[in-house]
């Protein structure tokens, strides 16, 4: 099953084209979906350089170039916003992926099957949990009052209390934190899908052959999923700009902010708060110009790595 | 063998121990909402319930499932996850089997196509504008039809799809099959754990959504979604116990953090209890056998 | 097989899909409901006799709120008495401003809408029909404003679009609480000092601090918090705009309005704001201000407010009120003398503080509206002034008469227990009551001259609520109210009052917008770390440093110019 093979740059046929017709017509179909659905509505960004008004609509409103861009950089916070966003994307993306893939390959080792469904069941279910729930519970614990300080000091740990949510180089740990505890379970379910598409029958060769558990994870399953980690970890670092949101604004205060913001919260407090839908734009394009960069780039190094790419 | 036993032992003693304190802390946010749904709303705002509710109470249930509305949300939620997910499952499977065949001419640039739609947005606004004018703002259809392609998806079924050997599909093209009838009946059945994947995450996709029914069917009762009226009436009781100009009452033992609680079990039931049932699907190994490259 | 069964699922689902398809079709429209016969509704505008046609109209309302039954009772009978059902929907998940930009962007509105934040959009956008020539039309309409406060609402076309609907009194006052902020103190504290004369921030606070050392448990044994100050995202205003009361000053919110000179002031830099600082900075180091207070989020400072451990702290009334007081009553700590009594205190003593502004506060910005696709412009005029009808707004406000409240040989009203109990469950609102929060009402005396317009200000309704420390402490002070507990002047507030209706409206495409929101983002920082500071000096002045960094001269111009317009208006 050896991936990355020279890829022979195909000829464009017409005998190819004829053999490949119903994929010709559906891929015709999946195009003209994708167009309408999600390229027609990029028509939107327009009003990032305009100063939108809904009463003049994206035809009539006046147009200011490049201004909003301009008020952007020119912002100190704005800054500051990207380097937490970028920051707080990283550590999720790098943490959240660490994990799930090692819980996904734990649990396959348990051999008990009752025990596996049930840790797996309960795995997945803090995703169904809100941020305000989550966030609410996160907060409570980490409380002066709360379970953790309780533990420290009884550990000895910690002679006072901590206010974890007063200290700046707490947060963004926190944040990684929580993200780990609601997504980890859900996140796995993916690779414990690719785990089962290895043929079983190399396990076996392999209890043959005498190897230990360590060694049959190393090569045999970690080989197996890396198709999935490549992919999804490509797709994620696309992502590294939505570092969230809801966690950030419901866990952060005043002490923290300039670690706290993120640049959807930026975009809340200068954009949406103030009807100001072309600065909201205009942050969302930069947002999707980072991701694509970004994208390009970690693809063309898989490819030339020998890796699964995205395209 | 004894020295390899011995490190299996510690191995399983040592991830019996990570896999315990794993469900032990994912359980008890959970078991904590489960203990606050339960609970009087105006007692828990005293703060320390953990596991056991305090002052028992069904009312916020009784809340919950008696707002109206109701029947006509779940039936419609119901509606929207079963088309839902059958036509995400259908169009991402068919797409990503089209781009998963090594000679398909454009398969890098439909990939490219499709993985560029994930990072960019055109906006609130412009996205209403086209669905209104593709009628199908005040339609079901606008739950399913814009979202049934997402390159997320699609991903993750080709990715499971490239790794099944190039030679099941060369035999059954000797065979005189053609590409649909190859789909079908030779790469489907093969793909089950990882079509059971993407079940999942559209059915929860598609169960837990209500900003869709907020945004293209506000004005009308006809398709609201359960989790659209759980949201109107957390924002309602949100609302009554902060605004200095709305009407007040008080003597009512209702708060947001109560009924959210409930509201959390009472939707995350039905679709926790969709996983087991999926859960076989990942149980099964594949098993390719004669086929083998 | 297998492939079957997809087969066969797929075919369900489609015929399934079909039929929601003959169903969809027809609603496309979307917006607008109208009712099964509304062909019929022409020529049915107005008139008071029942039996006729109703007209369902559809209302936006840009702010959440409680959602009411099909079939409502009272959203029956007025429709028997008007010919008019309103169907309310509420803002959910959603800002204003977004969900009325949605709006706009579709072109279809509802009959009648309150956009919020988002008014000014509808108008600019032209969805709104103007009252002008309705308002002639209906003079228990007019009658809501006198003309100079309708000439308020004048847009710049100089038409009237929109009227707010709330604090808006009919007759006398009979306002009972004091809704807006206040350092509030537990009647429990006074009570033990033998309700002493508390007029300044520094008696406030010695109190606290007495009263801490000589109880410092509740009887449950947890320690009390002498004083916790919220400080989480846009409520921060309760460590933030005390400054400006303290000087003896209205609340203008965001600036001080000298009426001397008529000049703005800025408080956030007034000697009087730097000395409650260097008060809450000094109580702090004593741990009489709650050491966890800068990181508190909302819902936990409730829950400290409501286990009672809480003495004092700077509030508005609506902010914490509703929960508490519920609480209290729950686990009797109401008895307990925990419930919380506003103190009107100034910096020094022998001024007057104005914390309590009396009149009306008439908000300009936003309104019920009848919007261009109202199926019929005449029914809605005539339905916005019935709701004015004192019957209709007795069933909105009061209820049924012998359902809701009893009426007593003096001919006031009042309710039993069990009527109050029955008002305020969930239930019985969705399927009995029918407020419409959002259209024309009164506050203040009713027509017959004895009762009050709303229940709430019925002076009976107020005492029977009224828990016995809390009878003692307003014996103690000879007051009745907790108007009077606070005892502000009654001084008539500035035509331009108050001035946060034009800030909090700014955008950032103005300097002082800009500057305004950078202001914001340094006192959320700062304001907290001022008063944890172990040297205030310094950090005050790192503070200052920062917040002129943000400009607020260009703010302060802004305020001034826009000071200057309304006071001219006036004239």
């Amino acid at each position: 099953m050896s991936r990355g093979k020279k890829k022979a740059k195909q000829e464009i046929t017409w005998k190819e084209i004829k053999r490949q017709k119903v994929l010709l017509i559906w891929s015709a179909f999946f195009v003209i979906y994708g167009f309408i659905f999600y390229y027609l509505p990029l028509g939107g960004w327009i009003m990032a350089f305009q100063n939108y008004k809904p009463k003049d609509g994206m035809l009539h409103s006046k147009w200011i170039g490049l201004d909003k861009f301009k008020f952007l950089f020119s912002d100190a916070s704005f800054i500051r916003v990207i380097r937490n966003t970028l920051a707080m994307g990283t550590i999720n993306l790098v943490t959240s992926f660490v994990m799930a893939i090692v819980f996904a390959i734990l649990l396959n080792e348990v051999k008990n099957v009752v025990g596996k469904k049930m840790v797996q069941t309960i795995s997945y279910l803090p995703h169904f949990l809100s941020w305000i729930i989550v966030t609410g519970i996160l907060h409570d614990a980490l409380s002066s009052t709360g379970i953790v300080n309780e533990v420290l000091q009884k550990l000895g740990i910690v002679s006072s209390q901590i206010n974890f949510f007063a200290h700046e180089s707490y947060f963004w740990p926190i944040v990684a934190f929580s993200n780990l505890w609601k997504e980890t379970g859900w996140n796995a379910i993916i690779y414990l899908a690719a785990i089962t598409a290895i043929d079983p029958s190399l396990y076996e060769a392999a209890s043959i052959d005498g190897a230990a558990r360590w060694a049959k994870i190393r090569y045999i399953t970690l080989p197996g999923i890396k198709p999935t980690i490549m992919i999804l970890l490509l797709m994620n670092v696309g992502n590294v700009l939505n570092a969230g949101f809801e966690v950030q604004y419901i866990l952060g205060n005043g002490l923290v902010q300039k670690v706290s913001q993120t640049i959807d919260i930026y975009v809340l407090n200068w954009g949406i708060s103030q009807n100001d839908y072309s600065l909201g734009t205009a942050a969302g394009i930069f947002k999707s110009a980072v991701s694509i960069f970004l994208i390009l780039l970690a693809n063309r190094m898989a490819k030339r790595s020998g890796e699964e790419s995205l395209f | 063998m004894k020295k390899k036993s011995l490190s299996d032992q510690i191995f399983v003693i040592c991830n019996t121990i990570f896999m315990v304190a794993f469900v032990v802390i994912t359980l008890y946010p959970v078991l904590n909402t489960l203990a606050i749904s339960f609970n009087d709303g105006i007692d828990t705002v005293r703060g320390g319930i953990h596991l056991i509710p305090r002052k028992f109470t069904l009312q916020n249930y009784y809340t919950v499932l008696h707002k109206q509305n109701m029947v006509t949300g779940a039936y419609i939620t119901v509606l929207r996850t079963v088309i839902g997910t059958l036509l995400a499952l259908v169009t991402n499977a068919l797409l990503a089997f089209i781009v998963s065949r090594k000679r398909f001419l454009f398969k890098s640039q439909l990939s490219l196509f499709w993985v560029i739609t994930m990072y960019v947005n055109g906006g609130l606004i412009p996205v209403f504008l086209l669905y209104k004018n593709l009628h199908l703002t005040g339609t079901f259809w606008v739950y399913v039809v814009p979202g049934a392609v997402s390159a997320f998806n699609m991903l993750v079924l080709r990715t499971y799809m490239v790794g099944l050997p190039d030679s099941l599909e060369e035999s059954a093209q000797l065979d005189g099959a053609g590409y649909m009838t190859i789909f079908v009946k030779i790469i489907s059945p093969l793909c089950k754990p990882v079509y059971a994947t993407v079940a999942l995450f559209v059915a929860v996709g598609q169960w837990n959504s209500w900003f869709d029914a907020m945004l293209y069917n506000r004005m009308s009762d006809k398709y609201t979604t359960l989790q659209y009226e759980l949201m109107k009436l957390l924002s309602s009781v949100m609302q009554q116990s902060g605004s200095a100009d709305s009407m007040r009452n008080s003597g009512n033992s209702i708060t947001p953090a109560s009924i959210r609680a409930a509201a959390t079990i009472a939707t995350m039931l039905p679709i926790v209890c969709l996983y087991p049932f999926l859960q076989r699907y990942f149980v099964t190994g594949l098993t390719i056998g004669g086929v083998k490259e | 097989m297998k492939c079957k069964k997809l087969t066969a699922l797929l075919l369900t689902a489609a015929m399934t899909a079909s039929v929601l398809a003959g169903c969809g079709g027809d609603s496309a429209g979307g917006a607008v409901t109208s009712n099964t016969d509304g062909g019929s509704n022409e020529g049915a505008a107005s008139g008071e006799d029942g039996n006729k046609d109703i007209i369902d109209f559809t209302m936006f309302i840009a702010m959440p709120g409680p959602e009411i039954n099909d079939g409502n009772e009272i959203q029956e009978i007025i429709a028997q008495k008007t010919g008019v059902r309103v169907k309310e929907t509420w803002l959910t998940g959603q800002t204003a401003a977004e969900a009325v930009g949605t709006i706009i962007a579709g072109g279809e509105y509802p009959d009648f809408i309150d956009g919020g934040d988002g008014q000014m959009a509808l108008y600019d956008a032209g969805a709104l029909v103007a009252w002008d020539d309705y308002l002639e039309k209906h003079p228990q309409l007019k009658e809501m404003y006198s003309d100079e406060e309708w000439d308020r609402f004048r847009q710049e076309d100089g038409k009237i679009y929109w009227a707010n609907i709330f604090q808006n009194t009919y007759g006398e006052s009979k306002a009972t609480t004091h809704n807006d902020e206040a350092f509030w103190i537990q009647a429990r504290v006074l009570a033990w000092d033998n309700y002493p004369e508390i007029k300044t921030l520094d008696q406030y606070f010695d109190l606290l601090e007495r009263y801490a050392a000589a109880n410092p448990t509740m009887e449950d044994g947890s320690e009390v918090i002498p004083y916790t100050i919220l400080c989480e995202d846009w409520r921060y205003f309760c460590i933030e705009n005390a400054g400006q009361f303290l000087a003896g000053y209205p609340n203008d919110g965001s600036v001080i309005v000298n009426t001397e000179t008529m000049k703005i002031e800025d408080y956030n830099t007034s000697e009087t704001t730097h000395r409650y600082f260097q008060k809450l900075n000094q109580e702090y180091q004593k741990g009489i201000v709650d050491h966890e207070f800068a990181t508190q989020t909302y819902d936990e400072y409730i829950a400290k407010l409501s286990t009672g451990r809480v003495l004092g702290m700077c509030d508005q009334w609506w902010d914490f009120y509703g929960t508490v007081n519920d609480v209290f009553k729950q686990q009797g700590l109401d008895l307990e003398g925990c419930n919380y009594v506003p103190l009107g205190l100034t910096i020094d003593e022998g001024m007057e503080n104005m914390w309590h502004t009396y009149g009306d506060t008439q908000n300009l910005a936003n309104g019920v509206a009848v919007t261009t696709s109202c199926k019929d412009v005449d029914a809605a005029f005539q339905f916005l002034e019935d709701c004015l009808d004192q019957e209709i707004h007795d069933l909105r406000f009061w209820g049924v008469k012998d359902v809701d409240y009893q009426v007593d040989e003096d001919g006031l009203y009042y309710r039993t227990e069990e009527q109050r109990m029955q008002w305020a469950n969930k239930e019985y609102q969705a399927s009995h009551r029918c407020v419409y929060s959002y259209m024309p009402q009164y506050r203040g005396t009713s027509r017959d001259g004895k009762n009050a317009m709303n229940p709430e200000e019925q002076t009976s309704e107020f005492f029977s609520s009224l828990a016995q420390p809390l009878v003692d402490c307003f014996n103690a002070y000879g007051v009745t109210t907790y108007v009077e507990m606070i005892g502000s002047v009654d001084k008539e507030t500035g035509p331009w009052f108050p001035m946060y209706s034009f800030s909090s409206n700014m955008t950032t495409e103005t300097p002082g917008g800009v500057a305004w929101t950078k202001m914001g983002e340094v006192k959320h920082e700062w304001l907290p770390k001022v008063v944890m500071s172990d040297s205030f000096d310094s950090t005050w002045s790192d503070y200052m440093t920062a917040y002129e960094g943000c400009a607020p001269e260009d703010f302060l111009a802004e305020m001034q110019t826009e000071l200057d317009r309304r006071a001219s208006l006036a004239q």
